[in-house]
């Protein structure tokens, strides 16, 4: 599903991707962890696909297309989707108004009829049930006036609705309080499926405790040095991340 | 001769004298006015010819929906509205007056003869206003529906109207300006609004200037405050070629209010300018504008927001703040608040803003599945709406939500949008 090959990426000509390789299959979640500054969230940009960051080798394909060559909202309507670290707020666009522009804007481009006014507000009041989000917050402005958690919350709930095939989370755990991270994690659970992917990337193990991963790779520099599984998170979070890079040094 | 007479004519007088303002004017630096006398001809004042309209002209232009008193102006000339008021209100047209009772006039409109003449376009105006619409509002009178004007220019000529809102102790009225027209040939319209608001006395007052990109539109609100009184004002400018409305409000006695809201969207070659003042000049007063414009293609927009916090104003708080969002390389925008302070122990903030969409919001709706164009027309409406949220009526809000969205570069659908 999605396989990225040697990828190299700068910001302001500061490399920060030194060569990533990672093949994510149908239905895997994979966790991505690393110290800050490793390009834990440049690596979730550059899939995405926002402005700034330059891709100076490698290559990313997604169900066998370049995903590099395509707008963010062509990886979106491809099924690519991103849980933002830091959502951004964005008053007088009204919540709903938009997953119904996204979601229908991606069911024209797949070949499928748009959803009508009620079909979707009926879509939209179960997954808001399935992640726990106040229906109250569903009229409001995109993450107006939300707290941290209500955020991260809005992010899944999205996720939710739109269905991606693959989602990339960016530090979901990070700002959450242990309640509202069982609820977040509870949402992702609830999601996953055999044509369905997740990436998550993260500094902390924690979040692994509720959603429990498949692969977990250790970013370091730029560069996955290790793979493993469950027990290699709780190992990192035990003992921290040198031994890794010394490891690979070695 | 009887004194409002000699008043105009000593407006006439003293406008001929100095004819337009000119851009060597500080207040008229960034205006040229020199194209309604190239374009309308060197006597630009004459008033249009009084023109009569079908029911459906009217329909087709009037906010639907809205359960208001209506009244309708063509070319500056009262069509339709003999409206009966509850008692101790009274809705008078200036031309009735100007008949019946000069007296009346006069003070409801300000043409004392100590009258300040503001500028030589008010004093055209004083010249030359033939109707208009005097409100009076007696100690305690509140108004339950909204009074709605609607101002139609048809065909060529100038129209001048002036109105008088006077309301008393306590009282509330809730009073709509709009300006419409869909004329192919070129007119000016020249409007003037004098408020009397008395102690404790409330209102609302919406102006839309939405008229046909071939019209000139000179406006003016001046409100002067008394004790404790409040004013929210919303000034919304889509239409007309070239236009500029001044508005000043004086809080001239203590715990008196206002709020000042805008938005300006001029696009293609429009020019729009907006000059506000509000004078604390006594204590306690509370000031708050909010103006925001919008600005595409090769448009020319102008703010000057004055606020003069005057000797003995103490415990003034006022707050002002203007954004402008630029969509085109060539369109311009020249803003500029002014706070003057003669006074300490004040609050005072203001903040203006110049820019473009951010690119952050831009990056997270497209990664939703919206397409650049469409989340740069979404982020734009969004931005004006910030202003028009606060118009209470809500069939007056959709309706110019409406004409805003039909002013951005993509035909997006309104409806969806706003839900």
């Amino acid at each position: 599903m999605l396989k990225i090959e040697n990828l190299h990426a700068s910001v302001d000509g500061k490399k920060i991707l030194k060569g990533i390789n990672l093949t994510v299959k149908p239905g895997e979640v994979h966790a991505i962890m690393g110290p800050n500054g490793s390009g834990k969230s440049t690596l979730s940009n550059v899939i995405a696909g926002r402005d700034g960051y330059e891709v100076t080798a490698g290559s990313v394909s997604f169900h066998g297309q370049d995903l590099l060559a395509m707008q963010p909202e062509e990886r979106a309507w491809a099924g690519v989707f991103l849980a933002f670290q830091y959502p951004v707020e964005i008053p007088g666009v009204n919540n709903v108004y938009l997953l119904k522009a996204g979601l229908n804007a991606r069911r024209r481009h797949q070949g499928l009829e748009e959803l009508d006014a009620m079909e979707f507000m009926q879509l939209v009041r179960e997954k808001a049930k399935m992640v726990g989000l106040d229906p109250a917050f569903l009229s409001r402005g995109v993450n107006e006036g939300f707290s941290g958690g209500e955020k991260k919350r809005n992010e899944i709930f999205q996720m939710a609705v739109l269905e991606p095939s693959l989602a990339i989370l960016d530090e979901t755990d990070s700002g959450l309080d242990i309640d509202a991270l069982r609820v977040v994690a509870g949402g992702v659970n609830k999601l996953r499926a055999a044509d369905r992917s997740v990436v998550m990337v993260t500094h902390y193990q924690r979040l692994l405790d509720y959603i429990e991963p498949d692969l977990v790779h250790v970013l370091v520099d730029g560069r996955i040095l290790k793979t493993g599984d469950r027990n290699l998170a709780l190992e990192l979070e035990k003992r921290g991340y040198d031994w890794v890079r010394e490891e690979a040094h070695a | 001769m009887p004194e409002l007479a000699k008043f105009r004519k000593d407006a006439w007088e003293a406008f001929e004298q100095s004819g337009l303002p000119t851009t060597r004017q500080e207040e008229w630096k960034y205006t040229s006015l020199a194209r309604i006398g190239s374009t309308l001809g060197e006597t630009w004042w004459t008033a249009a010819a009084p023109a009569s309209l079908a029911d459906s002209d009217i329909e087709a232009l009037a906010v639907p929906g809205l359960d208001a008193w209506r009244i309708v102006f063509a070319n500056g000339r009262l069509l339709q509205g003999a409206t009966k008021l509850p008692d101790g209100a009274s809705l008078t047209p200036l031309s009735e007056l100007l008949a019946d009772n000069e007296q009346q006039a006069a003070k409801a409109l300000g043409w004392e003869a100590d009258a300040p003449l503001f500028n030589a376009a008010i004093a055209a105006n004083s010249a030359l206003a033939e109707d208009g619409l005097c409100l009076c509002l007696a100690d305690g009178v509140k108004l339950d529906k909204p009074i709605y004007m609607l101002h139609i220019a048809v065909g060529k000529g100038a129209s001048h109207l002036r109105h008088g809102l006077w309301l008393g102790r306590q009282a509330e009225a809730h009073v709509i300006e709009h300006y419409a027209g869909v004329n192919e040939e070129p007119g000016l319209t020249h409007a003037v609004t004098l408020v009397h608001l008395g102690e404790g006395a409330q209102l609302n007052h919406d102006r839309l200037q939405d008229e046909s990109l071939k019209q000139f539109h000179l406006g003016r609100l001046d409100v002067s405050q008394s004790r404790d009184s409040n004013l929210t004002s919303h000034a919304i400018a889509l239409g007309a070629s070239l236009s500029r409305l001044d508005i000043a409000v004086s809080l001239a006695e203590a715990g008196a209010s206002c709020r000042l809201n805008g938005l300006y969207m001029p696009t293609g070659r429009q020019h729009c300018d907006h000059h506000t003042q509000i004078d604390h000049r006594a204590p306690h007063c509370t000031s708050r504008e909010h103006y925001r414009g919008v600005l595409d293609g090769r448009a020319h927009g102008v703010f000057n927001g004055k606020v003069i916090v005057h000797k003995g104003a103490s415990g003034t708080d006022s707050a002002q703040s203007n954004a402008n969002l630029l969509l085109s390389d060539k369109a311009e925008i020249d803003a500029k608040p002014e706070l003057v302070i003669h006074h300490d122990d004040v609050k005072a903030a203001h903040g203006c803003t110049v820019g473009q969409l951010d690119d952050k919001q831009l990056f997270y709706l497209k990664t939703r599945g919206i397409s650049d164009e469409e989340a740069r027309q979404m982020l734009t409406f969004a931005f004006a709406d910030t202003v028009l949220t606060g118009i209470s009526l809500m069939p007056l809000r959709r309706f110019i939500e409406k004409a805003a969205f039909s002013k951005l570069p993509l035909g997006m659908d309104a409806e969806a949008m706003l839900g």
